[in-house]
């Protein structure tokens, strides 16, 4: 066995940091030193308010005796699971055995998944690159057991400077002599009887060891001793591993309320990598999503929630384009009122072989562009302004085509058979020509005696009549008699005038389309 | 990139041989002040480098120039003469300026738009000014199917004040231009554009390998566009196109060409519009 522990010191701090919009001053200036409290005492500090000597444990008025301007939040506990839970997601796309150690700290079981990704290293390049988007620190080890590998990755002494991948012990003695330095209240019971165990001048592990083990059992519980022998590999350490949820559901609650779509779309970028992190961790690529955008209570009463539903032509894993998609998307829709919290929702994954990544551009390379060029399109200006043209088989020239929305280049079937209706269509014997242009609405021309003039001029008809009689099977049955014109340029127009003088509304000449 | 118009840096380092010397028109030449000669790449000592071989933005104001991109013809031989490189042109804009749709347009550019179908590259229409009728592109050997129509939002006009009207169908043109996946746009542009649009969408264009058509009014021929290569289409009668050459990367034509299209009408009735609307008429209702 081989265990890969991922311990996420600042995990707290960051998941709070992810909920605060881009653009307000507690963020404008990075240096202001952020604290998280917990019941009235400190529990998390970052760099900056740990260099003022803000130390977790202290009282919040301490704290903010040391440090006037100190930005402090209550710390939550869902928050901080949410945020792990996305980093888990992340590991279960290298191996399918996870497991949470603490609220802290991952623990991936990979010895199985060493031939698949080339070597313990590779896997730990992949494993940290996939682990980027969500913006956590990352501490990381690798160890023969599942405590000493947790234990590894946690201590992370301060000599061995910014070691962030961690020390690797893959033998079990050299495991035991790495972990003979670690300081003893690293081990759970150990935290918890740590003042008496200092009383005691036992500082590190090898002290621990050294020490009858009866005696130790009987004063602190057997509990220090079977949580040392895991993570010497004395004793078995089985563990459940985690199941990952069939439906994505993710919620950010906003620090600040969200007034501009910049700042709604900088949270659920958050969201967003946990989404791909989740689809990776299923090999799957996400086809749809919903944003969910709850909004605060206005005076009127409360604002329904809004939701924006975007639908992938081609189901992506890819989170910069997720996120260009949703920007086009929030940038058609008016926020109702400012946002207090975010939720995203998928459950429609489409399973299947990732498309390869090629150098040169090929076939499928340019039809996979144009359908990212579409989905772009049809986020910003909407589904219905991005058409096919669909020929139906009817007469009437106003319904012989039909404009359908474009979901992506036409597959290879489709193209198939379009070419074949091309074939058909250029060989059918049409016995007159159909103009290119056609008007939505037939447009009522003046007429000077018998001929129909358009834009003041005569027109002249040239060809004609072409009869159309159709219809009378919905609405009012169209009985026509086509002509092509001549206009006073030379261009030709298609104009049309009832056969039945009686039908009313459609008496004169109409102008119906032009020849392009 | 330089403008079509302007010259140039590689111009001004060019070899110290006066360009003059080989072609006799002074008036036409590129400048050639050679300040630092020796920067180009050295040529053979008795045949010094066309101007058109330093740079490919570089060509003879009197002759056609010969385009570096590539070109896809027009389907009109006599069209073909004429346009630099003997065809539509890569990675640039043409403007065809129209007097009002249908003069022949479509016809005009359907045989290259069915040599891009039949390589089955995607062609895209940006608010075509009527409905294309399906059957009538089958009949020019065009599939409908395969195109995609992208139309601005009818709120860009009414609801939302803030956005110009040219908003939509310019910041989706620019993006399809850009994105090179593409084998041909068509855009019929509004007539008001904001000044920089055109040069936006030049520079967009060099990332299309493919002709990008802007169909306009022909009132705008009088303002200077970005456009290199500029048409002016007019109707010259029944299934006829008139075909001015406004602008080219080459001297201006004098004369108009004239297109036969593909017809409309069957011969009787050419025989008759050609007539003119001094002859008879059919009987109007009665099938001839």
């Amino acid at each position: 066995m081989l265990w890969l522990a991922l311990h996420l010191p600042l995990l707290s701090l960051e998941a709070f940091c992810a909920t605060l919009p881009a653009a307000t001053a507690a963020l404008a200036d990075p240096r202001r030193p952020v604290a998280l409290i917990h019941q009235h005492r400190i529990a998390a500090v970052d760099a900056a308010a740990a260099g003022a000597g803000i130390r977790p444990g202290m009282k919040r008025a301490t704290a903010l005796a040391l440090v006037a301007d100190l930005a402090v939040a209550d710390s939550d506990a869902a928050r901080d699971a949410a945020a792990l839970q996305a980093v888990a997601h992340a590991a279960l796309a290298f191996t399918p055995a996870v497991t949470l150690q603490d609220g802290q700290t991952v623990l991936l079981e990979v010895q199985a998944s060493l031939r698949l990704f080339g070597g313990l290293a590779t896997l730990q390049q992949r494993l940290a690159a996939a682990l980027v988007p969500l913006g956590h620190r990352v501490q990381m080890a690798a160890a023969p057991t599942a405590l000493g590998a947790a234990l590894l990755a946690r201590w992370h002494p301060a000599d061995r400077g910014d070691l962030v991948l961690g020390v690797h012990a893959r033998q079990l003695p050299a495991l035991q002599r790495l972990l003979d330095a670690a300081p003893v209240w690293m081990l759970g019971p150990g935290r918890e009887h740590g003042e008496a165990l200092q009383g005691m001048g036992l500082y590190t592990l090898s002290d621990l060891r050294r020490l009858p083990r009866a005696g130790l059992a009987r004063r602190f519980g057997a509990g220090l001793l079977d949580d040392l022998d895991r993570a010497l590999g004395l004793q078995p350490d089985p563990r459940s591993w985690l199941a990952l949820p069939a439906v994505f559901d993710s919620r950010l609650e906003l620090f600040a309320s969200a007034e501009t779509s910049e700042q709604v779309l900088a949270g659920a970028a958050v969201l967003l990598a946990r989404l791909v992190a989740w689809a990776q961790a299923r090999q799957a690529r996400v086809g749809a999503f919903t944003l969910r955008m709850r909004h605060e209570c206005r005076r009127q009463g409360t604002v329904p929630a809004t939701e924006l539903r975007v639908e992938l032509a081609a189901p992506a894993s890819d989170a910069v384009h997720l996120q260009l998609l949703l920007r086009e998307r929030l940038g058609r829709c008016a926020l109702a009122a400012p946002t207090l919290e975010l939720q995203l929702h998928c459950h429609q994954l489409v399973a299947g072989p990732a498309p390869s990544g090629e150098l040169f551009p090929t076939r499928a390379s340019q039809d996979e562009g144009l359908l990212r060029l579409l989905e772009r399109l049809r986020a910003r200006l909407g589904d219905e302004q991005v058409q096919r043209l669909e020929p139906v088989a009817d007469h009437r020239p106003e319904r012989a085509s039909r404009a359908v929305p474009a979901q992506g280049p036409a597959t290879t079937t489709a193209a198939v058979a379009a070419a074949a209706a091309t074939v058909v269509l250029a060989a059918s014997p049409l016995p007159h020509h159909r103009p290119a242009w056609l008007l939505p609405e037939p447009l009522p021309l003046a007429e000077c005696g018998a001929l129909p003039l358009l834009e003041g001029r005569p027109l002249q008809l040239v060809s004609g009549p072409e009869r159309i009689e159709a219809g009378w099977w919905d609405g009012p049955p169209a009985v026509r008699d086509y002509f092509i014109a001549q206009a006073d340029d030379g261009s030709l127009v298609w104009i049309w005038r009832g056969r039945l003088p009686a039908a009313a509304g459609a008496a004169g000449w109409f102008l119906q389309g032009r020849f392009a | 990139m330089p403008t079509p118009r302007g010259l140039p840096p590689a111009s001004r380092t060019a070899d110290p041989l006066p360009v003059a010397s080989r072609t006799p028109e002074p008036g036409c030449l590129p400048a050639t002040r050679s300040t630092r000669p020796g920067t180009v790449a050295p040529a053979p000592a008795d045949r010094p480098p066309a101007p058109e071989d330093l740079h490919p933005a570089l060509w003879h104001a009197h002759r056609v120039a010969r385009p570096h991109d590539g070109v896809l013809p027009s389907g009109f031989a006599e069209l073909d003469a004429q346009l630099p490189g003997g065809g539509w042109p890569a990675r640039l804009l043409t403007e065809l300026l129209l007097p009002h749709a249908g003069v022949g347009e479509l016809r005009l550019l359907a045989p290259a738009l069915a040599a891009l179908q039949r390589q089955r590259r995607t062609v895209m229409w940006f608010d075509p000014p009527a409905a294309p009728c399906a059957w009538a592109l089958g009949a020019l050997g065009l599939d409908a199917r395969q195109f995609v129509v992208v139309r601005s939002r009818a709120g860009a006009r009414g609801r939302a004040r803030e956005r110009l009207p040219a908003a939509d169908v310019l910041w989706a043109l620019e993006h399809a231009l850009n994105s090179g996946h593409l084998g041909a746009v068509l855009a019929w542009l509004p007539a008001w554009l904001p000044a920089d649009a055109l040069r936006r969408l030049q520079l967009a264009a060099q990332a299309h390998d493919g002709p990008a058509f802007l169909l306009r009014d022909a009132q705008q021929r009088t303002r200077p566009s970005a456009a290199p290569l500029r048409l002016l289409l007019a109707s010259a009668g029944p299934d006829r196109l008139r075909v001015s050459l406004l602008k080219r990367r080459g001297p201006p034509l004098a004369q108009p060409l004239t297109l036969a299209l593909a017809p409309v009408l069957s011969a009787p009735a050419l025989a008759r519009a050609v007539r003119g609307p001094a002859a008879a008429t059919p009987r109007v209702g009665v099938p001839n």
